[in-house]
């Protein structure tokens, strides 16, 4: 159990450090804004230094000024919108069976005609062999909970893709939303084949997308990502061409050369750095002061490095105020060039959140349909105990499991 | 017919669909179709979740239920709520039809329920006016009852004596309703209503202004 007594003291200076940030914070944010405002007379130049840096963050590419904002447009009236959102029950060693389960959920909204909505969810079990051991890089190895997340997100998006083209086939205007990110940044580091065989299928249904010219766009609430800010800070650095492994700013003595030693700096230590003064500030809290609701800022271009396999799919990413908050929308570039579908993702995109206060509707009514719940979980393992049990198959759960169930004193 | 029903459910968004609902009837429902499955019974009442949102039938209408020996009873109580205990319904300050164009997902977390009082039972074609041996199973599908079957069951007063003889419904309220659907099944047959007029004075005699009060809504 949590010992909340011995936490008060941890918040007391927590509370304590966060209000000397806050002092800081208005500097930083006048400096973003001032910066900002000055790009609109030399973004090329920026878009130039950004190609040609190498900072130890990652940098937008610019395509257009970076101050330009775009009013929203009208949507169509006819419009359906599709979405799928995934959980699961993670294998349990402590369990009865080492299997797991994903549950997705399936949504689809039409608008403007008053049909019916789709609105349901698909549990599947993993139990044999193959799903639960899985050999990458070499390795074998039993199927962990992060293996389990990824399959879960590759699903999420395959299952988008069925969905929407089935509506389309159905004779519906789609347009496709997908939850959090469309960048697989987590695929970064792992084995090759992993990453091959994973990056294939993810890109497979972006191609059948693109075949149907059906939007899709990744959807990402209170986002935390800073590129927008991270030109600004490559602005700020006199350099000509900015190289933060060789930066003359740096303590280089002190620290050597190292990109990794960079990175594992403090986010104070910034702060005698001609970039140091933006430390810290999120795009989304400068949008916030310069966007109004329904807007949206121009396209970027995101320099993730797992998008040099995404060929002709890399994703492009807007800002877009919703009204409770400045979401991050995230599309493959052939919906980013393709003005009419780009106004439609901005127009429907902006009318989801607007229809769900705050949060794409088809979203969180995906994630409704497709959460298990602590009591899901502990009424599927009872099932699967007592199913086992009239079968007469052996069944064990470990002590620590049974503790965890009884615990005596 | 089943064939071609089937062949026709078959989309490319069929198998997105979920199972369940998928049995549901037609609305308004077709001659013999069920307008609801039972959720709860017990021997004397029964709930049941209507195919369609505000598809309930009315307030006094005669239900049958799908069992060996079929269940009849009064439909008392009808509600609307969220299909989801955590999630309450807002106001959108929208009318229904801007609703349904609009924000169609409400419509599907919403469910209709109805609650009926069980006054007999159908053994064989002949109608008992005792609470049936074993109350009604749950997932049974429950059917409005036709015209014929009111009449065969409300032949005698003995459904007003089990409507007046349950105390915590809106009886008065109830047995007008019952009485109202009946009469048109007797094709407002004069001499019936007269009939259970004296009935219910007999029922009613100790209390003139209630039955005076009952006697005039009916006529109503």
């Amino acid at each position: 159990m949590l010992n909340l007594h011995a936490v008060k003291t941890q918040i007391d200076q927590m509370v304590e450090d966060q209000r000397g940030v806050q002092l800081d914070f208005q500097a930083k944010l006048n400096l973003a804004l001032k910066e900002h405002k000055a790009l609109a007379a030399n973004w090329e130049m920026l878009a130039r230094k950004i190609e040609k840096s190498k900072t130890s963050w990652l940098l937008p590419g610019l395509v257009e000024s970076p101050d330009r904002r775009y009013g929203l447009p009208p949507r169509p009236e006819r419009i359906s919108v599709a979405a799928t959102d995934g959980s699961q029950i993670f294998p349990d060693r402590h369990e009865v069976s080492s299997c797991y389960l994903i549950n997705i959920g399936y949504i689809l909204l039409h608008y403007g005609s008053g049909e019916k909505p789709l609105m349901s969810s698909k549990p599947t079990l993993y139990y044999k062999d193959e799903n639960v051991y899985e050999e990458w890089g070499g390795r074998r190895m039993f199927v962990n909970r992060e293996l389990v997340g990824l399959r879960r997100g590759l699903m999420e998006f395959s299952e988008l893709t069925e969905l929407s083209l089935a509506a389309q086939e159905e004779g519906h205007r789609v347009l496709a939303l997908s939850d959090g990110t469309l960048i697989l940044w987590s695929l970064e580091g792992k084995p090759q084949d992993f990453k091959e065989t994973y990056l294939q299928e993810f890109m497979e249904s972006f191609e059948r997308l693109r075949q149907a010219r059906i939007p899709v766009v990744g959807y990402i609430s209170r986002p935390g990502s800073q590129d927008l800010v991270n030109a600004l800070k490559l602005n700020l650095c006199p350099l000509e061409v900015a190289d933060c492994d060789r930066c003359p700013w740096k303590g280089e003595n002190q620290f050597g050369s190292a990109a990794e030693k960079i990175e594992s700096l403090p986010a104070d230590s910034g702060q005698g750095l001609p970039c140091g003064p933006l430390e810290g500030l999120s795009d989304a809290v400068l949008m916030r002061q310069l966007l109004k609701v329904g807007e949206r800022t121009p396209l970027f271009k995101s320099s993730s490095k797992i998008l040099d396999s995404y060929g002709p799919h890399y994703i492009y990413f807007f800002y877009l105020h919703v009204g409770a908050e400045i979401a991050r929308v995230e599309l493959p570039e052939w919906v980013a060039e393709d003005r009419e579908l780009l106004d439609l993702v901005h127009a429907c995109v902006f009318d989801q959140a607007e229809k769900g206060q705050g949060y794409p509707v088809t979203l969180s009514e995906a994630h409704e349909r497709a959460v298990v719940r602590g009591a899901d979980r502990e009424a599927f393992y009872r099932f699967l105990g007592d199913t086992f049990v009239k079968n007469d198959i052996k069944v064990g759960i470990s002590s620590k499991s049974l503790k965890k169930r009884h615990a005596s004193i | 017919m089943n064939t071609s029903e089937e062949k026709k459910r078959q989309t490319p968004l069929s198998r997105f669909m979920s199972a369940e609902g998928a049995g549901k009837g037609s609305f308004p429902p077709g001659v013999g179709e069920h307008v609801g499955e039972v959720i709860e019974s017990s021997t004397t009442e029964l709930i049941a979740e209507a195919c369609h949102l505000h598809g309930a039938p009315s307030f006094g209408r005669f239900i049958r239920v799908d069992a060996e020996m079929s269940i009849i009873g009064i439909v008392f109580n009808v509600f609307t709520h969220s299909v989801e205990p955590n999630r309450r319904p807002m106001a959108y300050g929208k009318t229904e039809e801007e609703l349904r164009l609009e924000q169609p997902q409400i419509f599907e977390l919403l469910r209709t329920e109805f609650q009926a009082l069980v006054i007999g039972y159908l053994d064989g074609d002949s109608p008992v006016h005792i609470v049936p041996p074993q109350p009604a199973r749950i997932h049974s599908f429950v059917h409005l009852c036709d015209d014929e079957e009111v009449r065969r069951f409300t032949g005698t007063d003995d459904y007003l004596r089990s409507i007046l003889g349950t105390a915590k419904l809106p009886t008065d309220e109830l047995l007008i309703a019952a009485l109202r659907h009946t009469l048109e099944a007797h094709e407002n047959s004069r001499a019936y209503l007269v009939r259970m007029g004296k009935e219910l004075s007999r029922l009613l005699r100790d209390d003139y202004d209630r039955l005076s009060s009952m006697i005039r809504r009916i006529a109503q």
